[in-house]
């Protein structure tokens, strides 16, 4: 009995010390995809939040479809403090249900209009209010194998003639052209056909398409889709489309790194693992470098491509401390860090002038390129951003069509104009910038 | 006159008033439907409620996020008159059944019966056959996208020592793909099929094999008159389940090709994911959920109307 007596006196205080500390710290959740660089970036984020203030907790949760468990959980009322969307088309939609909190009021109070560019904050709004805030800024460049280039003689291609007469020389080398692959991530396709249609229908022609002032079955678009299918057709991306829906992303970048492939159009985020394929950590003395994706009129163009968005659940607790480590999260000093550390693509914020200094310098000069197309109107548009869902399907599962010799590509445009005029007249479009 | 009254069935408030009856009822009523309960409880708010608000939603046009507007038949009207890809989906499922009606069980039922016949390591083989059973379905997908790769394959390596025409891209192919994922998805299932196979055979009195014998049966008589109808029920059984699985079969499809290439591998669930979950048209996709149910509904009551007319199932 006195035995008990004592543990019950000590459980009894554990309880009381253990919610006394429940009490006086707000824990703030948040999911956070479980991928290659994770834990580095939950690392980063959450230790340096709490070290902050140990009245406010951040608990970062790692898990995989990190999207389909937080609409179902959000959607029943619940999920985490922070919602993360996988970009701004699907903010509207949980906006307009009152799902997630304007953040206005806290964007006026803790500085975010002077720490985003005011374009990135645009993206944001649904009907004039701002609900989410654009991270992980990120285009399309085209990487190249340096060494396999020097040693052929072969010189980055500036235009598309260029690139389809350099795509014939080392065709005619036996090398594959271009390292591509969609059996590990099908939405692949769509980096093409975004890329292809910014590159040589041209960005303006692109957003009087997104805006309903052309159709999509323009000229312009058309040339651009027989451009894509050309290549296709020609065996030009990793060995022919039976081929290349059969390439996962290792085979594509082994490939690359060994030399038997030159070229690969693939997204700013593979800078966090490229360098596992050249020199040393793959067995071989090749460097990579990249170049803008060459474009019809020889002008460097980059698509915009937002990878995540973050807002306030309607149901939170605790919005203003959310809105604290929103602000901690953005910060252009946290923002460096998990670029330097992690390889994270950065948020669309003013980041200081020497943030880049520690950081690869071909990585360095993407980000500062990127920059200044988007103060130069050089950017375009990648798909994932700026079209709606159902658009943004369409587009990469109905072009397997085209490059199956099923549909026309006259018919898989008019197939995406029909669609898209629906989800413009119901206003489902993502905000797209004035220019 | 008194004798008819004393037949007079007795009323609720007399027999609830009857101790005996009381503990008869508290008996064979109350106490089974108590221990019944929680599980009906969760029965009821995990699977009754969601189909019948499934069956609702199926009639609106619920995005997923904004509240439903109540559109009757549309869902259901565009589905089988407009909707190509749905099309497609059913002639592809009935493709997959067809492929998990025959090989899997053709398999099960030819090593079942040489394994029940081996004495000797027989733990070993079963064990051997059932393991791929057990592994999650993105790791066997896994596993033969690789073998199945044109590239690293095993068509690859085979071409490499001089035998050619197996290296080419089996998942890659519209005429190929939905095939080889079946071949895949077969790869892991058929051990499964034929455990319970074995099992029932095991079940089989040896007796009946020994009048067989007497009555000189070979061994193939033996098998035609004596297995096959000690195993029937299960083999039956099995045929309604698979059939039913078949309608939906959605992982292996979706780790390994996500219904490509152009739409060859898709069938009604990687349509109905497709539709709820990146289309945001969730009311559409709860229609195609229904249509599934409808099916398995169907296949069901083909096997209840044999079971009536006698087959022993």
């Amino acid at each position: 009995m006195k035995q008990f007596k004592i543990l019950f006196s000590i459980a009894m205080l554990f309880l009381a010390i253990s919610s006394a500390g429940a009490q006086d710290v707000t824990t703030v959740t948040m999911w956070y995809p479980d991928g290659s660089s994770a834990e580095c970036r939950a690392d980063i984020i959450a230790e340096g939040f709490n070290a902050i203030d140990p009245a406010v907790h951040l608990d970062i949760v790692l898990q995989a479809n990190t999207w389909d468990a937080t609409r179902v959980a959000v959607v029943g009322g619940g999920g985490p403090d922070i919602v993360r969307t996988p970009g701004p088309s699907f903010v509207y939609e949980m906006a307009s249900s009152g799902l997630i909190l304007p953040l206005d009021s806290f964007a006026d109070e803790m500085g975010w209009r002077d720490t985003f560019f005011p374009w990135a904050l645009d993206l944001g709004l649904v009907d004039g209010e701002l609900y989410s805030l654009s991270d992980e800024l990120e285009t399309l460049i085209m990487y190249y194998n340096k060494t396999l280039f020097a040693a052929n003689g072969w010189t980055p291609p500036e235009t598309m003639d260029e690139l389809i007469a350099l795509a014939e020389e080392i065709e005619a080398a036996g090398v594959t052209v271009f390292s591509h692959g969609n059996a590990d991530w099908r939405p692949t396709n769509e980096w093409f056909v975004g890329e292809f249609m910014t590159q040589i229908a041209g960005p303006h022609n692109v957003y009087k398409a997104l805006t309903g002032q052309i159709p999509w079955t323009d000229e312009s678009m058309v040339e651009a889709m027989e451009t894509l299918d050309m290549m296709m057709e020609r065996g030009w991306f990793g060995g022919g489309v039976d081929f290349y829906v059969t390439n996962t992303f290792d085979t594509n970048l082994a490939a690359l790194g060994s030399g038997e492939a030159a070229m690969n159009i693939e997204g700013t985020w593979r800078f966090g693992n490229i360098n596992d394929f050249f020199g040393e950590a793959a067995d071989n003395d090749n460097e990579w470098d990249w170049v803008s994706v060459p474009s019809k009129t020889g002008e460097d163009l980059f698509t915009i491509g937002m990878g995540n968005t973050s807002s306030i659940n309607a149901s939170s607790a605790h919005p203003q401390e959310a809105a604290q480590v929103l602000t901690y999260y953005f910060s252009p000093e946290v923002q460096a860090e998990l670029l330097a550390a992690c390889g994270k693509g950065p948020a669309p914020v003013h980041l200081a002038e020497d943030a880049m200094t520690d950081i690869d310098p071909r990585i360095a000069r993407a980000y500062a390129d990127l920059s200044a197309a988007n103060a130069d109107d050089r950017y375009g548009y990648t798909t994932w951003t700026f079209w709606p869902p159902r658009s943004d399907v369409y587009i990469y599962e109905e072009i397997e069509r085209v490059w199956y010799d099923e549909i026309t590509v006259m018919e898989y445009l008019e197939g995406l104009d029909e669609l898209f005029a629906e989800e413009l007249a119901a206003g489902d479009i993502p905000p797209i910038p004035a220019r | 006159m008194a004798l008819l009254a004393n037949k007079r069935p007795a009323t609720f408030a007399e027999r609830l008033s009857d101790p005996g009856w009381r503990n008869r009822c508290l008996r064979n009523v109350i106490v089974p439907w108590l221990f019944i309960l929680p599980l009906l409880l969760i029965h009821v708010v995990v699977v009754a409620v969601p189909a019948v608000q499934g069956v609702y939603m199926s009639l609106t046009d619920w995005t997923g996020f904004r509240e439903a507007n109540f559109i009757g038949l549309e869902n259901y009207r565009v589905l089988f008159f407009e909707d190509e890809a749905f099309a497609e989906g059913i002639r592809n499922n009935l493709s997959w059944m067809s492929f998990f009606l025959t090989v899997p069980f053709i398999l099960a039922l030819f090593c079942s019966s040489v394994l029940a016949q081996i004495k000797r390591f027989g733990m070993v083989y079963r064990s051997l056959l059932f393991i791929p059973y057990v592994l999650a379905s993105v790791v066997t997908a896994t596993i033969w996208r690789n073998l199945l790769s044109p590239r690293k394959g095993i068509g690859a390596a085979l071409a490499d020592i001089g035998i050619a025409g197996l290296d080419i891209p089996w998942l890659g192919r519209q005429e190929t793909a939905l095939m080889s994922i079946a071949f895949i998805d077969n790869w892991h299932f058929w051990g499964f099929l034929m455990i319970l196979f074995l099992a029932a055979m095991q079940a089989i009195p040896p007796a009946l094999y020994d009048a067989a014998k007497i009555d000189g049966a070979n061994r193939w008589q033996e098998w035609r008159h004596v297995t096959l109808p000690g195993i029937r029920p299960i083999v039956l059984f099995m045929f309604m389940m698979v059939a039913i699985w078949s309608f939906l079969a959605w992982d292996y499809i979706w780790i390994l090709t996500q219904g490509g290439p152009a739409g060859s591998s898709d069938v009604i669930a990687t349509h109905l994911y497709r539709n709820a979950f990146l289309r945001s048209l969730s009311g559409y996709g709860a229609a195609q959920g229904v249509v599934i149910s409808i099916f398995a509904g169907f296949i069901i009551m083909i096997f209840v109307m044999l079971r009536r007319r006698g087959w022993d199932i």
